[in-house]
């Protein structure tokens, strides 16, 4: 009998190995191609309506995305590039903040847009969006959605403390303001992964034009700015107005449960907000973030993605074909927000309707101008390839600090600690 | 009868060449990659300055010594009571002897990643554990934001998951033991503690043996739970050797590093293995 099962096994093995090895296609004799995507969560849903409408013109050319998360993308493609291109798809969604690293650690694994044709359409996007999409002044990459930061806010609970929203100008403002929402209602300011996760932070950089690293790659975690943005947090933490959550899930349940005033993120939030939180219908709006002085800068910018295109793929010029579309195309892009939340980055649909009107689950209020409005304000943050090495220390500061570590010094530990892992050097100040 | 020798190796062949394929191979490509860095995509030689790195790389010697930290604590208490557990369910008094080893043992048929997350849900500011406490009057516990309770959940969750699989071995070893040693024993008077430190402990040496070795194998390559639970964190004070091996190859990219990682993880079980047999002193 064990024997027999064993045989069994070998077998069902080896038809797993042969499945395995079986090659993928060129495209087919009738002229059909089949392009693969990697991507997750909304963006799925926005491919597969775009590939639709672009079938109308194209019937030959069909689309297969895969749906896989957003984390399992990055090792599944980090282990094909290591391989050297091997299982890989045609195209793959990446976020900004990972591009650099990729193009420095994989150089010849990214099919050339510049090369391609794709220069020609550097005006229709913000600045901040061409250069994280290149490398040496060549476009590796198609711009997608952007992150300009908001807060949302619940109307109710402000309503409840008594508070102006537009009298909030400043971050002192809003300290103020959420200390009087917590002594009246009982709501936290905000959510924070306290000791995993730094977007407040990283928020209040892109804000104040800094970030990580310099423009010419030096360390700059110990720029007074940075620091600044590390104590303003610190005083949140002391006042109890942060709500220490357990990473994304634990910051949307938050958003349903009523239990944060307000949550400081990229408009795409808007959609989770709106698919989650259904019942709250029109108790939501949004302000800008608070500026660090009066009439300072309220412009920032969190996460956004972009396209990029295997070098590899055998139907390159198709995939590049399709995604040109699906990144240029005013349509495409409406359908993306209205109905996934994906804000673009194309500034050709800024003035359609749909972006123009008033959004009843926020309140009537013109959520879309205010974005579209803030998104030109937007500073480049330099991610660099070791933005993952940094998003590392900088957590670890936030968390060093949130356990009562001096914000100055834990940011000195995380920049020297930084400089060790990349040999880069740090500004002195 | 007609001898063919090549028949045996016919058979084999199938388990060998799977073993080649997924095992022997990358064993010895990430053996010459820990020889190599990438310089441009490309990776080449560098000598030993990847294992020259690691001794001078703070972040791996500080997932060294939380992992040692967990692996001298969380192991000896979790074999203490899987003994413990193992001796109370073979005791011929007890009743629902099936239902408490079933009961015991489910954990360990658990996903890790499942479990994790249960345990970090219930572990949050304002999860269950620390409500339960509240309402007894205790004050809340930072389980999973203070270092060092982050790192006692740890190894409250990974004995919780393991107690019970270690414990269904010892019962089968306890099983074996011959019940004249006990009867003998009790005719010289010998206490129930005294039998247990004299008899079953020494007769079970060479199981405990091989739980600890499988244990401390499974502590140096820990991964799931701090992944799950903490992420490493707060600031790398749960951080293992096997989660800075995955951020070295896969957030990093840094794979002749991570290869040089899991070389020095390889030594180390080595290593450990070598003094748990010298410690136990079997000859066998």
């Amino acid at each position: 009998m064990k024997k027999w099962n064993k045989i069994g096994f070998m077998f069902i093995a080896l038809a797993l190995l042969a499945a395995g090895c079986s090659g993928e296609e060129e495209s087919s004799a009738d002229g059909k191609v089949e392009l693969v995507a990697w991507a997750w969560n909304v963006n799925v849903g926005a491919l597969e309506d775009a590939i639709a409408i672009y079938q109308e013109e194209h019937p030959d050319v069909a689309l297969k995305v895969e749906d896989i998360g957003r984390l399992d993308v990055y090792d599944k493609l980090a282990t094909g590039l290591a391989a050297g291109g091997v299982g890989l798809p045609d195209i793959v969604l990446v976020e900004d903040d990972r591009i650099a690293g990729y193009l420095e650690a994989f150089p010849n694994e990214f099919a050339n847009l510049s090369e391609l044709g794709f220069d020609k359409h550097k005006e229709v996007f913000p600045d901040f969006k061409n250069e994280l999409t290149s490398h040496n002044e060549t476009s590796y990459a198609m711009p997608f959605d952007a992150g300009p930061v908001g807060m949302f806010y619940r109307r109710s609970v402000f309503n409840a403390a008594g508070v102006d929203v537009n009298a909030i100008q400043t971050w002192d403002d809003f300290l103020e303001a959420g200390t009087i929402i917590k002594e009246k209602t009982g709501v936290y300011a905000m959510p924070l992964d306290m000791y995993k996760d730094d977007p407040i932070f990283r928020m209040m950089l892109s804000q104040l034009g800094v970030f990580y690293y310099d423009e010419a790659g030096n360390i700059d975690l110990t720029n007074p700015k940075v620091v600044q943005a590390m104590e303003m947090l610190k005083q949140f933490g002391e006042a109890e107005l942060l709500k220490d959550v357990d990473g994304w899930n634990g910051i949307v349940s938050a958003t349903i449960n009523g239990t944060v005033a307000t949550i400081p993120f990229g408009v795409a939030y808007s959609g989770t907000i709106m698919d989650q939180a259904k019942d709250s219908a029109g108790d939501w709006g949004v302000f800008l973030m608070p500026a660090f002085e009066e009439g300072g800068n309220r412009a920032a910018n969190i996460g956004g993605s972009s396209f990029m295109l295997v070098e590899s793929s055998k139907k390159k010029q198709a995939a590049y074909d399709f995604m040109e579309f699906f990144t240029t195309d005013p349509e495409v892009q409406i359908i993306a927000l209205e109905d996934y939340g994906l804000f673009p980055s194309l500034s050709t649909v800024y003035d359609t309707e749909a972006f123009t009107s008033d959004v009843q689950f926020f309140g009537e209020q013109k959520i879309w101008t205010l974005f579209a409005e803030e998104i030109k304000d937007v500073k480049m943050p330099y991610y660099t390839k070791d933005y993952s090495l940094g998003l590392n220390e900088a957590m670890k500061a936030q968390a060093s600090m949130f356990n009562g570590e001096d914000p100055a010094t834990a940011l000195q530990n995380a920049a020297e600690s930084l400089a060790d892992r990349t040999a880069r050097d740090i500004n002195q100040y | 009868m007609k001898n063919k020798a090549y028949v045996p190796y016919f058979f084999i062949a199938p388990a060998v060449i799977l073993f080649s394929v997924f095992m022997l191979y990358p064993i010895l490509y990430s053996f010459v990659m820990s020889f190599q860095t990438s310089v441009g995509g490309i990776m080449e030689f560098n000598g030993i300055e990847n294992y020259k790195r690691l001794f001078s790389d703070e972040i791996f010697l500080k997932a060294l010594k939380n992992t040692f930290i967990l692996l001298i604590i969380q192991v000896p208490i979790m074999i203490f009571l899987a003994l413990v557990l193992a001796n109370l369910l073979n005791s011929s008094i007890l009743k629902f002897k099936g239902l408490f080893r079933v009961t015991f043992f489910l954990p360990a048929v658990t996903s890790l990643v499942a479990y994790s997350i249960i345990f970090s849900i219930m572990l949050m500011n304002d999860g269950v554990i620390n409500q339960v406490l509240m309402s007894l009057g205790f004050g809340a516990i930072p389980w999973l934001s203070d270092p060092f309770w982050a790192k006692a959940s740890l190894v409250l969750a990974i004995t919780w998951r393991w107690c019970g699989y270690n414990m269904i071995i010892f019962l089968a070893a306890l099983q074996n033991i011959p019940d004249q040693l006990y009867e003998a024993a009790d005719i010289d008077g010998a206490s129930r503690f005294r039998q247990f430190f004299s008899i079953t402990i020494p007769q079970l040496k060479p199981v405990i043996l091989f739980s600890a070795v499988l244990s401390t194998i499974g502590t140096l390559q820990l991964f799931d739970e701090p992944y799950t639970l903490t992420e490493g964190g707060p600031s790398d004070e749960t951080l293992t050797i096997g989660m800075y091996l995955y951020q070295t190859g896969f957030r990093y990219f840094d794979f002749g590093y991570a290869s040089t990682i899991a070389y020095v993880i390889v030594i180390l079980v080595a290593i450990m293995t070598y003094f748990q047999f010298k410690i136990a002193g079997d000859s066998e």
